[in-house]
């Protein structure tokens, strides 16, 4: 369980294949985590030379980053299914650009 | 096999709907999992040919059937992800492949009582061409569900690479080989 006291007011730029926090605005916060992921966070801001403050926002922009792929992409496959549902073979030919008309009218 | 992360890639119109319906479900983790890494391409092509579908589709329904189907256009558009367009570059390589292959390969579709005009076969061929083009300007690979129609472009360019200076080899991905 991840308490939050309060929410920081932050902008997260990903630059390339590396991400970067630029940070316009910071907040102080208070946090009440899980012993076992602060202990993580600490090795990894340990073993990268850098405080638990930015190990932490480093994770926490990349979690915000995953889900707001995983929301986009639940979003555009539903819009998908809605755009393709409910039509016959022949009316998706039609949709896929196979022009299908009755033989008389041609 | 194909990695979602080794994307993007350019999706054909038979390629957007066939993944868009698949009820099976190593295709739709695939997508599930492409969609999160990245947008869908398309060419402008293929907009063109999707939105005279659900137009003509429209004008021979009546009553709520035009609605659903209004909705299923709205709902497509909403979910379009990046368009590439048919800019000079695209027409210029689509020119060299309609005049490598003039015909198409394959005899117009039939099915049941309905069939396609040997103008619209061709109008399709050349569409296809151009997607092809839009593909090798992008420099992405053609996620496709029309071998018919691809392989012999990617042959074709294969065969004549002084007409695609610095372009190709058109690479082609199967819809049945992406999971």
């Amino acid at each position: 369980m991840i308490h939050i006291d309060d929410w920081f007011d932050a902008i997260v730029v990903c630059m390339g294949p590396v991400r970067s926090l630029i940070k316009v605005k910071k907040q102080r916060t208070t946090l009440t985590l899980p012993s076992d992921s602060l202990n993580k966070a600490k090795n990894i801001a340990r073993a990268r030379g850098v405080n638990l403050s930015t190990a932490i926002s480093e994770a926490l922009a990349e979690g915000l980053r995953l889900h707001a792929a995983t929301e986009r992409s639940e979003e555009v496959l539903a819009l998908y299914r809605k755009a393709f549902s409910g039509f016959t073979d022949d009316e998706m030919s039609l949709l896929d650009g196979i022009v299908l008309e009755p033989a008389t009218r041609r | 096999m194909v990695d979602p992360a080794s994307g993007p890639f350019l999706f054909d119109t038979s390629a957007e709907s066939w993944l868009a319906r698949t009820e099976q479900s190593e295709f739709l983790n695939w997508m599930r999992a492409y969609v999160s890494l990245h947008p869908i391409h398309v060419s402008a092509v293929t907009v063109l040919e999707r939105i005279r579908g659900y137009s003509l589709l429209w004008r021979r329904s009546q009553g709520e059937r035009r609605e659903m189907i209004e909705l299923a256009r709205v709902a497509y558009l909403a979910a379009l992800g990046v368009v590439w367009p048919l800019d000079g570059a695209v027409a210029v390589v689509a020119g060299e492949i309609m005049a490598l292959l003039p015909d198409p390969p394959t005899a117009p579709k039939r099915s049941h009582h309905l069939a396609e005009s040997r103008q619209d076969r061709l109008a399709r061929w050349r569409f296809d061409g151009m997607i092809a083009a839009t593909a090798l300007v992008a420099r992405m690979p053609l996620i496709h569900n029309n071998a018919a129609d691809f392989e012999p472009v990617r042959s074709a360019i294969e065969r004549s690479p002084a007409r695609f200076p610095r372009l190709g080899p058109l690479e082609l991905m199967r819809c049945a080989s992406l999971a």
